[in-house]
């Protein structure tokens, strides 16, 4: 035997942390079919039967306003859930009570669950339980969810309401003053009389007279729902009459005088001793001239812990990945399989990986963001600025977090609740410059300004919050228009974060970002490597190896000519020497004409290595010109030329595609550096140089870099946080247009005027 | 076949003399006569404790001047001053 039970509440009332208390570990999160909220299901075992557990979003009512409410409430009317555990802010009664009133009135077996008990002490309340549970005809369980205090009697409760029939009778109603009473009785009577299969028809009654669309949909479809809805007409405008406002909001006040007539009876609020701690936390944190520089200096440390800290196990995972690089090239050395390997499948994985740190890291902070009340601050904070991009000021958190990197800051747009926030910030978001993306500006800046490379590299940033902010006032008027929701935010009490549920909270997160992102970028990677790797034989116009032979006997003969040379005038020196006292290896004029000597030979000989080298730079990009990753960047060359692009940037452009950073070794492969090439590389300076880039071709490429879609692992967090691939193409598209754009623009009037030729 | 307009009461803009939500300074106190605006704004209000009638605190203004931070029934709430000026006000002491 088993039971479906579902956890409801306001957002905030501790829902997740009860529902943690009941199941333990056993859980599953998921998405709600066709919207990014989360579900979460476990189930536990009492008295040898199964609860399967779910955790509704929270929601502070069932009016079907949000993506949230819709989904609560069309759980809980389609009956999936046998009991429905309604969990309550002892702390926050008044307002928390709102949502039970509807709970009652759907006619669920309903356990009530006054939660946050401690806050409510500390807050001076007292309430009568034993009242409070006759008055709303449900039983009432106090509790700490916290400590776990309770959750024994509150199982014992959900068993008892799911398996006993006397437990289950519905004992009250919500009483509405008299005249409103008698239109829900009319409309009661209505439809049972048209033997309507309306289980809940109090409830639809009352929700006929809040003029919901949802329930008017349904009773049309009735036997007489004709009638019906002529009564709910008559009946409205009876009670709009006398009220002097709408249904909705007639029935509203009503819920809410009920809830205070209940509040009289069972609640005594003795001020003596209780403290508003939030409230003078707040004093200090969200301060008007305070709260500012406070949070700028979260913001710091939030950075600053996670790539400090981030970066010490990431030298571990680099050295490891390094010993595993060089055990397999050892064991199976030049085979093809160790190249897939070594080169596509740690190569590219592992440059993921060592990332893994610092986003755990990022995590763990928001969660303790999250968890203490500290997020509902920033929105309360940054808003003003938001609000100019027609945001809620809680995207600014994602937006900081792109800094880092844009998956998870593209998975922490979650924290916002309307659809077209998270969309509209999700879009916006891959503006903001990763850090994969510093290695390519370090590089090219690096390359072709070596003395102003700290200012190109920050304009970059500076130009992606702007695209950043122009392309969200854009979508905000145009595609995303007129879905915004009135900003109306609640402001939790601080809260000291549990360990359990920053581990959960960390760990959730975490293991979506290892899950989804190592598939896509392990399948990236590999296709890289095929691209590079095939074909194995491949025709070159120029004969570099006898090239090489050539080169290397004329410099063997210049070294030759100079030896003699050197023997030569010895000689002559020798013989007008005519000392005693010293001999002529140590006289100063030979050891002079020796230095010389040696001088020569160095120079020779280094000026025989930079050749070498370079011959064989341009053999690489021969080769990889030949292999199907260049033929490749041959395809898009004409589309890039206008840039100023040639195939090599095509390519590099290409493979950054899968990750940002791949282009640094893409051009690590291509000037033959290779592949563990870092970025202030002299190799690929030099090769950059010589291949005939300029400075506004730098520039432009590096516009290119910073505008463009950043990765795969981004690609299909888009997809997973929109849900829709429309919205991942579309952004996939706009980015790629506005980076052709914009680096077209530099390379453009870059040329007109003559700029950084 | 069932289609009319809401809300019947509505707000008197035009009344010089009417005080809304977001002309309270911190610390002052009101009491809600009534509230303007869509009518899902006006209901998600309400469903929140803003009922009429219902008392309310101005606690502060954001540091950069909005959105302002309100106590009603007990709890701390956010709105914008472009919201919070859809509803009016009576100055409680
Ligand atoms: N003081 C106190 N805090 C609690 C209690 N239950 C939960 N919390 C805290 O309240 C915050 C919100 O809880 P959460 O379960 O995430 O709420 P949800 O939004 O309803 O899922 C967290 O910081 C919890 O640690 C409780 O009984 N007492
Ligand atoms: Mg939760």
């Amino acid at each position: 035997m088993n039971f479906n039970i579902a956890v409801a509440g306001n957002p905030n009332c501790g829902k997740t942390t009860i529902f943690n208390a009941l199941t333990g570990a056993k859980q599953r999160v998921g998405n709600w079919p066709g919207v990014t909220v989360e579900k979460k299901s476990g189930h536990y075992n009492h008295s040898d039967i199964k609860f399967d557990v779910i955790d509704l979003p929270g929601t502070y009512s069932l009016a079907a306003f949000s993506a949230e409410e819709t989904i609560v409430r069309q759980y809980l009317e389609n009956d999936e859930a046998d009991v429905v555990v309604n969990i309550i802010d002892a702390s926050n009664l008044e307002r928390n009570l709102f949502l039970t009133t509807q709970l009652i009135e759907l006619g669920k077996p309903l356990v009530l669950v006054l939660n946050m008990m401690d806050m409510a002490d500390e807050k001076g309340l007292q309430i009568d339980v034993d009242t409070l549970a006759t008055l709303l005809g449900a039983p009432v369980v106090p509790v700490v969810g916290r400590t776990g205090e309770g959750i024994d009697l509150l199982k014992e409760k959900i068993l008892r309401v799911s398996t006993e029939i006397s437990m289950k009778a519905r004992l009250i109603d919500i009483s509405y003053p008299r005249d409103i009473e008698i239109e829900i009785e009319k409309l009661h009577q209505l439809i049972q009389e048209n033997d309507v299969t309306d289980k809940h028809s109090r409830w639809t009654s009352i929700k006929l007279l809040e003029s919901d669309q949802q329930t008017r949909d349904e009773v049309r479809l009735h036997n007489n729902g004709a009638d019906i809805l002529d009564q709910a007409k008559v009946s409205i405008n009876r009670i709009e009459g006398l009220f002097k406002d709408t249904g909705r909001a007639i029935i509203s006040s009503a819920r809410y005088g009920f809830i205070q007539g209940a509040m009289r009876e069972c609640v005594v609020e003795s001020l003596v001793g209780s403290v508003d701690y939030s409230r003078q936390i707040d004093r200090v944190l969200t301060n008007r001239w305070l709260g500012l520089p406070i949070f700028g200096l979260f913001m710091w440390l939030m950075f600053k812990l996670t790539y400090d800290i981030g970066s010490i196990p990431m030298d571990w995972i680099d050295s490891g990945l390094v010993a595993l690089m060089n055990f397999i090239s050892d064991l199976l050395p030049n085979s093809m399989f160790a190249s897939l390997l070594v080169d596509g499948v740690i190569g590219g994985v592992g440059a993921i990986a060592v990332f893994l740190p610092n986003i755990f890291i990022l995590f763990l902070i928001i969660a303790v963001l999250e968890d203490s009340g500290y997020m509902a601050r920033v929105a309360f904070i940054m808003d003003r600025v938001m609000h100019n991009i027609g945001l809620h000021g809680k995207a600014f958190i994602p937006m900081i977090m792109g800094f880092g990197c844009n998956v998870p800051a593209i998975m922490g747009t979650r924290i916002l609740e309307s659809r077209r926030d998270r969309i509209l910030t999700v879009l916006i978001n891959p503006f903001m410059s990763c850090s994969a993306r510093l290695p390519v500006y370090v590089l090219v800046a690096g390359a072709f300004f070596p003395d102003n490379a700290a200012t190109v590299i920050f304009s970059m940033y500076i130009l992606g919050i702007i695209a950043a902010i122009g392309s969200g006032k854009l979508f905000s008027r145009t595609i995303l228009k007129g879905m915004s929701k009135p900003f109306v935010l609640e402001l939790p009490p601080y809260q000291r974060p549990t360990l359990r549920s920053l581990i959960l909270h960390t760990w959730e997160r975490g293991y979506l970002f290892i899950q989804k992102m190592g598939t896509v970028i392990l399948v990236g990677s590999v296709i890289i490597w095929v691209l590079g790797y095939f074909p194995r034989e491949v025709e070159l116009d120029r004969d570099y190896g006898s090239e090489r032979t050539t080169l290397t006997q004329h410099h063997d003969t210049q070294l030759a000519d100079l030896e003699s040379k050197f023997k030569k005038s010895v000689d002559q020196d020798r013989s007008g020497y005519h000392s005693e006292m010293i001999a002529y290896e140590s006289s100063s004029s030979y050891l002079e004409l020796h230095e010389q000597f040696q001088l020569l030979q160095e120079e020779l000989s280094s000026k025989k290595s930079k050749q070498l080298y370079s011959l064989r730079q341009q053999e690489i990009g021969d080769i990889t010109e030949q292999k199907w990753i260049g033929r490749v960047g041959k395809i898009f060359e004409p589309i890039v030329r206008p840039l100023g692009f040639t195939w090599r940037e095509s390519v590099a452009l290409i493979t950054g595609f899968v990750a940002k950073e791949i282009v640094v070794s893409t051009y690590g492969v291509l000037f033959g550096v290779g592949e563990d090439v870092d970025e202030g590389s002299q190799g690929v300076i030099s090769g950059l140089r010589s291949s005939g880039m300029t400075p506004l071709v730098a520039l432009s490429f590096l516009v290119f870099t910073l505008l463009y879609t950043p990765c795969l692992a981004t690609v299909a967090a888009i997809k997973r946080e929109t849900g829709t691939w429309a919205y991942t193409i579309f952004s996939v598209a706009y980015s790629l247009g506005l980076a052709y754009t914009l680096a077209f623009g530099v390379a453009y009037f870059g040329r007109m005027f003559n700029w950084l030729s | 076949m069932f289609n009319f307009k809401k809300p019947r009461h509505k707000l008197h803009i035009s009344d010089e003399n009417d005080l809304r939500l977001s002309d309270l300074k911190p610390g002052e106190k009101g009491r809600i006569v009534e509230i303007g605006g869509s009518e899902n704004f006006r209901h998600r209000l309400i469903e929140m404790g803003l009922t009429r009638d219902a008392e309310i605190w101005v606690d502060k203004y954001a540091p950069l001047r909005d959105p302002m931070e309100l106590i009603v029934k007990g709890y701390h709430l956010s709105l914008r001053g472009m919201d919070a000026q859809k509803i009016a006000v009576e100055r409680i002491a």
